[in-house]
């Protein structure tokens, strides 16, 4: 007979309390970047709200077991609040969402870290960067989001798709609308799809010294900053790139409760698919709990499980670490594992060492905008304008 | 042996851990690590080229940088030429300039920018010059972009 190992990640509420402390102290220091600034009724209010939101998020965490269930309010929250306050900060200073050409000539457009997979072959071949951005200083400097890129790729590899990427939310939050998906059938082969966006962009950018994803396709221009209309060709790409946000980021992910737009579009996904060979944290299959029900297969929203992955005991590459399949197993036979080490023993470790990366990845990019909006929607209450 | 390779697998795991707080705590100093390799720069068609040469006329400062290639291999048909107009005070409304921008003695092209509505005439004297691709203001400095062809169309 075999020996069955089963586990649970639902931890003790002292061992939950006290794993949380070293987490108040990160959040604490990220979100308030030293003594909080509590000059104010909003300021107060919103600094307060957004430091119990993610202390609670990280504690329900560990104390429940369940990592996408109260990841997914907090990655959910960055895509809005980001797109929130990007919008207003946008309106505030140019008075517009568009950018024009006075922006582009003067390399002040804010550098997405999507854009490293344009970038990349032009650098061998020019010595310089294809982008109309600044190197260092201002908001999202390319030197700066460079280095982000790298820690990350380093620290959790495709990880932050679904921690930390500011856009990933949009397809997330949408993927859960409704509770059955209507088309539960999804090839995984579509999984290599944004491997394929990847190879095109990356050459089509270097052929043509423009980041082609950026300026034609990236369907979250529609909730950050475009071009303004100024021509036939203009009007044409914000068709495409409002048709790519309406298809793959609304409307196929409300259907099949997949993240479509990140499974399957998304060159940084890909990129970062790649990375995920060089981070010491993986999701791993016990194959002696699991009882093959396959409900991983259905809930992996990123089309990253097959039958065939689950019976190697390991998910693809594509693999975001998001945890969905991890609170779904009722056999709790998947689990958060540290590369080099046995998969079978050690599973808490592993959990909570991930967790923490992941977890502050979160803290950093969700703090300071979901500070600002809170402000932003208490002044709209109060005076009628999210702007003034 | 399975738990000797554990020890520098979680070593690894712990290092990752730390590598988050301190990407951002000293992401300025990264950055500014980072900006000193040679490929830290922005491409030339975006940026507009390095400053070929630099003259006052009619109480204009004017600028024409080095044509920049707009093609990745080799020396392909197309480039681009950076020209910028400066003033000590204001933009004129009207600026009308004849440019030489190969120094060749030779005018090129000639601009009509009214600074006031944007509005750029393009008026092409060398037939390698092709188009006009930008026409804006920039902080105080108006800067025109102009489509050139290496070899002047049969």
């Amino acid at each position: 007979m075999k020996k069955q190992t089963v586990y649970t990640t639902q931890g003790s509420i002292w061992k939950s309390i006290m794993l949380t402390l070293p987490m108040i102290l990160l959040i604490l220091l990220f979100i308030a970047g030293g003594p909080p600034d509590l000059s104010t009724p909003e300021k107060s209010l919103s600094f307060l709200f957004t430091f119990s939101f993610l202390t609670l998020l990280f504690f329900l965490i560990l104390y429940t077991g369940r990592t996408d269930r109260y990841r997914a309010w907090g990655f959910v929250a960055l895509a809005l609040f980001f797109a929130l306050t990007f919008i207003v900060n946008l309106i505030r200073a140019r008075g517009t969402m568009t950018f024009s050409q006075e922006t582009l000539l003067a390399c002040e457009i804010p550098f997405c870290h999507i854009v490293t997979t344009m970038i990349l072959i032009p650098i061998a071949i020019t010595n310089s960067i294809i982008f109309p951005g600044s190197i260092i200083g201002g908001f999202a400097s390319i030197a700066s989001m460079l280095v982000i890129v790298v820690g990350v790729s380093l620290a959790l590899g495709r990880g932050f798709c679904s921690w930390g990427c500011f856009y990933g939310g949009w397809d997330d939050g949408t993927s859960r609308i409704l509770r059955k998906p209507k088309i539960k059938k999804i090839n995984p082969v579509f999984r290599w799809l944004s491997f394929a966006v990847l190879l095109i962009i990356a050459l089509v950018s270097a052929m043509s010294l423009n980041p082609v994803y950026c300026d034609w396709l990236c369907p979250f221009k529609t909730v950050t900053e475009f071009e303004k209309i100024t021509s036939f060709t203009v009007l044409m790409k914000t068709v495409v790139f409002l048709s790519l946000f309406i298809g793959l980021v609304i409307i196929l992910p409300v259907l099949t409760g997949k993240r479509i737009q990140c499974a399957t579009f998304c060159p940084m996904g890909a990129l970062l698919a790649l990375t995920n060979k060089i981070n010491p944290f993986d999701v791993r299959i016990n194959k002696d709990s699991c009882s093959s029900c396959e409900k991983c297969i259905n809930a992996c929203p990123t089309l990253s499980l097959s039958k065939e992955g689950v019976a190697a005991g390991s998910p693809s590459i594509t693999c975001m670490k998001c945890g969905k399949c991890i609170d779904t197993c009722s056999k709790q036979a998947i689990h958060y594992h540290i590369k080099g080490t046995p998969v079978d023993k050690n599973y808490s470790w592993a959990r909570n060492l991930f967790l923490y990366p992941a977890f502050l990845l979160l803290v950093v990019f969700l703090g300071g905008p979901m500070q600002s909006g809170i402000i932003m929607l208490i002044n709209l209450i109060k005076n009628g304008s999210l702007i003034n | 042996m399975k738990n000797l390779i554990s020890v520098p697998a979680y070593i690894w795991a712990i290092a990752c851990l730390l590598l988050i707080p301190v990407m951002f705590i000293k992401n300025d100093a990264l950055a500014r690590q980072l900006v000193k390799l040679p490929f830290m720069k922005v491409h030339p068609v975006y940026s507009g080229g390095e400053q070929n040469r630099q003259y006052e006329k009619d109480g204009l400062t004017i600028t024409v940088n080095k044509p920049v290639n707009n093609t990745a291999f080799g020396k392909g048909r197309k480039e681009m030429v950076q020209v910028s107009f400066a003033t000590q005070g204001q933009l004129p409304d009207r600026i009308d300039q004849t440019i030489d921008y190969d120094f060749n003695n030779k005018p090129d092209f000639s601009l009509t920018i009214n600074t006031l509505n944007g509005e750029t005439e393009l008026i092409s004297i060398n037939p390698v010059v092709r188009s006009l691709w930008a026409s804006s203001k920039v902080k105080e400095i108006w800067v025109v972009r102009v489509n050139l062809n290496n070899k002047p169309r049969p």
